[in-house]
């Protein structure tokens, strides 16, 4: 029934209310995404779009006003063995800060009902860095060193299914980098990953699908190769010219004889019989890339400009009602 | 389960061990009761020596209902309002069994501390030549019989509004405040009023009296035991009964919190 999807979530709405005035805020605003099994899965969105709510919804912690969420197949009841093989690292620090690093950390491997031994627990600490810090109260430490103790407890049981909020945020450049390798390898092995991040750059280089969130709802979900390529028709093509430089080459560049330049993807068999013809010594043809910035601003701001035009066509018709 | 329910508790009592508002409290009463049995180092009578006695050890037992009301408080509300939660019902540890352990580790901190006043006391019993009477177990036995119900209604006072005002909350609406009530419309009504409201009002305060938790449910039968410290041969049945009200209360109390929590909206 659920195929290979880990994650179905269905038109979830979150709304609730805040302030003196009890101003209702959406938080989501029918998020629908599914996640398969084997996905690194990455939500992106602006502050406030929704990404850390959907998370919460997706493990249980948040109940949707409406909407149904389903992870393998069974309602996130908080607590159940369903969670025997979900890691969660929560994006605020939330931890039990009265506990040291070796307690807390052995008190979350504890709550998966199986006893952890010491070395395991010396090893994780280790491999994290946090050896030397292990008699130290959470509540004394920095905020990287709490995120290193939420990555122990996640790493310790081996997960299948792993939720990130803002994983990185606070780590040191060198535990970044190690705990990206960390990753690829649970990764490699099977697991499935969600992650929230600002860091576009890291999950472009960790995820193979990405939603991106705005407003509480998903206005797109696909493979990331395809959000990397995005309304894309352009081909960089760089050769040495031998006199003749084709007129729909377009940003072009000069560096002696070679000339790059980009060409869109219906004059691309024109080229290459132009390439043939003329004998020239191709170096490079290849589909341009956009970086998942990019694909992110472009489908964010048109999305914005979308709107915007959709105003600006409504006005009138507001107008008219007036007059 | 038995992982989980050793590994809650150990994280609850390293929280009791590393409280600082619970170890300044704790201090700040063991000061004063220091500064009260100084007096009775002056006595030079038994019967002084034993009034000092039966005060300081009233007064401890006091202190540990106030204690244990507050332990039953913080585990609770400290760990809501820190949202650690998140780290806890993520696993596969259901929240009915996080409640459970949080009670139990507020119940062997209470025993522990039971256990402290009552050997304090019979030291200072054998040092001030006071014979050592049955009297002191019973009274120790029955406040932590009480302290059981009250670690469990502050627990549950907690799930469902602010610390603040669960504690306000269970020191104003006790059984005591409707037993006063009760008692003054039953005064009235004898005095000559019968109205039919005061008649309702007489049994709505009864009705709250028997809902709301008690801390001595048998305090006219044990009262005598409370000033002589002595135990008649039948009287332990109540010291039972106590304990049998207690973890009836708690029993209740534990529904009503874990029902409370599951239907939280955020965690």
């Amino acid at each position: 029934m659920f195929g290979g999807n880990v994650i179905i979530a269905e038109d979830l709405h979150v709304r609730f209310r805040t302030g003196l005035f009890r101003r209702e805020v959406r938080a989501l605003n029918g998020l629908s995404l599914e996640v398969r099994h084997g996905d690194f899965f990455a939500l992106v969105g602006q502050n406030g779009a929704g990404k850390s709510t959907a998370m919460y919804c997706f493990l249980g912690l948040l109940k949707p006003t409406s909407g149904r969420v389903r992870i393998s197949g069974q309602i996130p009841d908080l607590g159940s063995r369903l969670y025997e093989k979900v890691a969660y690292l929560p994006e605020e620090p939330h931890y039990h800060l009265y506990l040291t690093v070796e307690e807390a950390t052995r008190y979350y491997a504890s709550l998966y009902g199986k006893r952890v031994s010491d070395k395991k627990i010396n090893e994780t600490l280790e491999r994290l860095g946090l050896a030397q810090f292990k008699h130290l109260s959470l509540s004394k430490c920095s905020k990287g060193m709490k995120q290193k103790v939420g990555i122990a407890q996640c790493l310790i049981h081996e997960p299948q299914v792993l939720f990130l909020d803002e994983p990185t945020r606070g780590l040191d450049p060198l535990a970044v980098r190690e705990f990206r390798e960390t990753l690829r390898e649970i990764h490699q092995r099977g697991a499935t990953i969600v992650m929230n991040s600002h860091v576009l750059s890291e999950i472009e280089m960790l995820a193979n699908r990405v939603a991106i969130i705005e407003s509480g709802k998903v206005v797109v979900q696909d493979d990331l190769r395809n959000l990397l390529t995005l309304n894309q028709e352009l081909y960089t093509v760089s050769f040495e010219a031998n006199g003749h430089v084709p007129n729909y080459l377009s940003s072009i560049e000069r560096a002696g004889n070679v000339v790059k330049g980009s060409i869109s993807k219906d004059k691309l068999y024109e080229f290459m019989e132009f390439a043939r013809d003329s004998s020239l010594h191709l170096h490079e043809c290849s589909l341009k890339r956009n970086s998942l910035e990019d694909s992110f601003f472009k489908i964010v701001k048109g999305g914005e400009l979308a709107s915007a035009s959709e105003a600006m066509e409504a006005a009138p018709v507001a107008g008219e009602h007036q007059s | 389960m038995a992982e989980l329910l050793r590994a809650n508790i150990l994280a609850d009592l390293a929280y009791y061990r590393r409280s600082r508002l619970l170890l300044a409290f704790m201090l700040l009463f063991l000061l004063l009761t220091g500064l009260g049995s100084l007096p009775p180092l002056f006595a030079n009578s038994g019967i002084q020596s034993f009034n000092a006695l039966q005060d300081i050890f009233s007064e401890l037992n006091g202190f540990l209902l106030v204690l244990c009301a507050g332990l039953g408080l913080f585990i609770i509300s400290s760990h809501l309002r820190s949202r650690s939660l998140k780290m806890v019902f993520t696993k596969p540890c259901p929240p009915a069994l996080w409640l459970l352990s949080a009670f139990l580790s507020a119940v062997i901190v209470s025993l522990l501390l039971n256990l402290v006043v009552l050997v304090s006391t019979t030291i200072l019993s054998v040092i001030w030549h006071v014979p050592v009477r049955q009297g002191l177990i019973f009274v120790s036995g029955e406040t932590f019989a009480a302290s059981i119900g009250l670690i469990a209604y502050l627990m549950l006072l907690a799930t469902l509004v602010h610390p603040a005002v669960a504690a306000v909350s269970a020191l104003i609406f006790n059984a005591d405040l409707f037993y006063e009530f009760q008692v003054w419309t039953q005064a009235s009504i004898r005095s000559g009023n019968s109205s039919p409201w005061l008649r309702a009002l007489e049994k709505l305060f009864h009705g709250l009296y028997i809902l709301f938790p008690m801390l001595e449910p048998f305090g006219k039968k044990t009262a005598q035991i409370h000033n002589s410290l002595r135990v008649m041969h039948g009287e332990w049945k109540f010291l039972l009964y106590s304990l049998i009200y207690a973890l009836t209360l708690s029993a209740f109390c534990y529904c009503l919190a874990l029902f409370a929590l599951q239907r939280k909206k955020h965690i």
